[in-house]
């Protein structure tokens, strides 16, 4: 997985609460088996025009986009910081929720609440990819949300992931000496650690190989599903 | 210090902990065609092996079509389950395909075949997985990496273990009041985020008095309140649907017997434990149905669509949008929105009592006209049963369509499917836009409910149709 250092990118914003994972990626995409070619398919049912979803096998095939939707504004082209709200990526464990937001461009995520911004699986998926999930106070969700809002394709914010903040570059800033806002934010230590150095989970995990095997060592025989039908 | 039944599974399945994330043991890991393709082609690519063949069990149910099963004719589909078939070979993996005698939704048939037990951890590649919690297991849903990461190892991380909420529910439910209407009730109480970074532990009179199908029903929709997992203490019920059937994998004679001795410590020590409590009144209960776009917005069948202002835990906004999806106007009685499908099935009511139940409603009555009903049994064990029991007869003998078991309607990834507008009761799991297809206006209800629906073509209270 790619590492997260520090990333400056423009912000979009989508501040609808509660955005489930079938708003995010219908289930029917769920049917490719590669891992790629989800980027079309974010928010499919709601981002064209009617009719102009994308095809499951070639999601690079879809229809005109619908200029209602609030995230193709062409202001918004080249956004790599979605700003969402509340309680984001509800309902469903599929981690495609996840692939297309990435897919789509977007390499962090900001929502509103200290342990309800995001639903829990969503949230996990996330990490798992590198895709950058921050939850941060609703007031200061607010200030960069409408930032995001009042100027769409000019509002920034540099994510610094060593010292867990986020500096909003106010593009209506008076004077150069105006500080810029700077939010704190702070995700897990082990996750932390990990986005820092890109790492891959299964290799650090099996370096506790010893204490796994010594644990299945230990399993009561009624642990194990023995198929006594056979 | 008094203990929940969750911190207890949890500490038995500790490998290794940093103050920051905690490596936990899987006893138990569920596979379906859905979520695990990309899982096994990361296996593959890096030269890794399944730990434990042992304890991964895997069966088709997202894709498959619920008639001609053998015919696949969605090539996307046909594909992800022929992906399965070829991994579980090349892997060495259990697979209960299509008419093996075990097949059918992933959470239906763990029960069946003596998988899930008390506590256990056990995990798949989907958010239902919580319904395994009602034998008081750690059982919680997984995106396709950590499906990669737990066939490679036998374990996963987890942050700081999750908080936990203990839901009280008193009383007994009335006549025609089901076990989905108490979670349908909670998530209203609670909202959609009211348990977000908790595991909710249900107990009470209302709960000790429930099968272990009725409890399923409610830790199945532990998710749509935000929870990670679900959990009821096991107990003599418990016990009885272990030791019955001769389900494959249950453990039997001095093995059972060693198991119920350990299963003896699994309950929370004192309500005290919980870091937060809710009470429900079961015996206050009316039937719930639906009205909008996510499972919290609901009302009793006795009422009325709500005001956009008047809808909890949500902006007038989300609410007005919810309200143009559905084609609802505030005001409108519940009792007078007519239905166009009924669907009878799913993880979370597609078992043998669920089924009695609706047949209990559908008895000597016919849909309404312009009703079409499907009744999908959860799995091949459930079909077999229900066809013994007679209740496929009844079912087609009021109009309504037999199936063989699979995820069907719940979710639009194989041929059942709403069309545009079409306005269905569902005893599926979640009402979000376009979940059983592009436009589709779904409403949860029981499956005493959705019978109900079809008979008379509208919402009713079931109450009124038992007598």
């Amino acid at each position: 997985m790619q590492p997260f250092g520090t990333h400056k990118g423009h912000l979009a914003v989508l501040d609808w609460t509660d955005v489930n994972t079938d708003l995010i990626i219908p289930a029917r995409y769920l049917k490719r088996i590669e891992r790629t070619g989800f980027g079309p398919a974010l928010f499919a049912d709601k981002r064209y025009v009617s009719g102009g979803a994308p095809d499951i096998d070639d999601p690079s095939r879809h229809g005109l986009e619908d200029p209602d939707f609030p995230l193709n504004d062409p202001a918004l082209r080249g956004a790599t910081v979605l700003v969402v709200g509340r309680n984001f990526g509800c309902g469903s464990s599929r981690e495609h929720a996840v692939w297309a937001v990435m897919q789509a461009g977007y390499r962090a995520i900001i929502a509103p609440g200290r342990g309800e911004g995001f639903a829990d699986i969503f949230e996990s998926n996330a990490f798992q990819n590198g895709l950058l999930p921050i939850e941060l106070s609703p007031e200061d969700w607010g200030s960069i949300a409408t930032a995001g809002r009042d100027h769409p394709g000019r509002a920034e914010v540099t994510i610094d992931l060593r010292d867990q903040t986020v500096t909003l570059h106010r593009p209506d800033a008076g004077s150069p000496q105006e500080p810029e806002p700077r939010f704190a934010f702070e995700v897990p230590e082990s996750h932390r650690q990990r986005l820092l150095k890109g790492l891959d989970a299964i290799a650090e995990t099996l370096l506790h190989e010893g204490e796994i095997h010594r644990y299945e060592q230990h399993a009561p025989a009624w642990l194990l599903p023995r198929d006594e039908t056979v | 210090m008094p203990e929940t039944l969750f911190a207890k599974v949890w500490a038995r399945h500790v490998i290794a902990a940093t103050d920051q994330a905690t490596l936990l043991y899987i006893d138990r890991h569920l596979v379906h065609e859905v979520t695990s393709p990309q899982a096994f082609d990361g296996l593959r690519l890096a030269g890794r092996r399944v730990r434990r063949p042992d304890l991964t069990f895997a069966t088709v149910d997202h894709n498959v079509p619920t008639e001609n099963q053998l015919d696949i004719r969605d090539p996307l589909s046909r594909r992800q389950v022929e992906a399965l078939r070829a991994n579980c070979r090349e892997f060495g993996l259990r697979l209960y395909d299509i008419q093996s005698g075990h097949q059918g939704i992933v959470h239906v048939i763990g029960p069946e075949l003596g998988l899930t037990l008390p506590g256990l951890t056990i995990v798949c590649g989907d958010s239902h997985t919580s319904t395994h919690g009602a034998f008081g297991a750690l059982a919680f849903g997984i995106g396709t990496s950590e499906v990669e990461h737990v066939l490679a190892t036998q374990t996963l991380w987890q942050g700081v273990r999750p908080k936990s909420l203990g839901v009280e529910v008193t009383g007994r439910l009335g006549p025609g009041l089901e076990p989905k209407d108490i979670i349908l009730a909670i998530i209203r109480k609670i909202g959609t985020g009211g348990a977000t970074g908790h595991v909710i532990e249900y107990f009470g009179s209302a709960i000790a008095a429930l099968s272990m199908e009725g409890r399923m029903t409610i830790c199945n929709m532990s998710i749509e309140a935000g929870a990670r997992a679900g959990l009821i203490a096991p107990d003599e019920t418990t016990i009885e649907y272990i030791a019955r059937n001769q389900r494959p994998f249950a453990p039997r004679g001095a093995a059972l017997e060693a198991a119920i001795q350990d299963w003896s410590t699994l309950r929370t020590d004192d309500p005290s434990a919980f870091d937060r409590q809710v009470t429900l009144d079961a015996g206050q209960l009316v039937p719930q149905v639906t009205w909008g776009t996510n499972p919290g917005m609901t009302v009793d069948v006795t009422g009325v669509v709500p005001r956009p202002e008047e809808v909890p835990f949500t902006n007038p906004e989300d609410a007005r949008r919810a309200l143009a999806y559905m084609g609802l106007a505030p005001g409108t009685p519940i009792g007078e929105i007519p239905v166009d499908v009924v669907f009878i099935g799913s993880c979370t009511n597609g078992r043998i009592e669920d089924l009695r139940a609706a047949a209990r409603v559908f008895q000597g009555r016919k849909t309404a006209p312009g009703v079409r009903a499907l009744v999908v049994p959860g799995s091949e064990e459930v079909r077999h049963q229900a066809e013994a029991e007679g209740l496929d007869r009844i079912f087609l003998d009021a109009g309504a369509e037999w199936r063989q078991s699979g995820c069907s309607m719940c979710l639009a990834m194989n041929p059942d499917k709403l069309q545009p507008a079409q306005r269905c009761a569902s005893t599926s799991n979640r009402n979000f836009e376009g979940r059983q297809g592009p436009g589709g206006r779904t409403h949860l209800v029981s499956p005493a409910m959705a019978a109900a629906a079809a008979v008379t073509g509208h919402f009713t209270d079931v109450r009124q149709l038992l007598g």
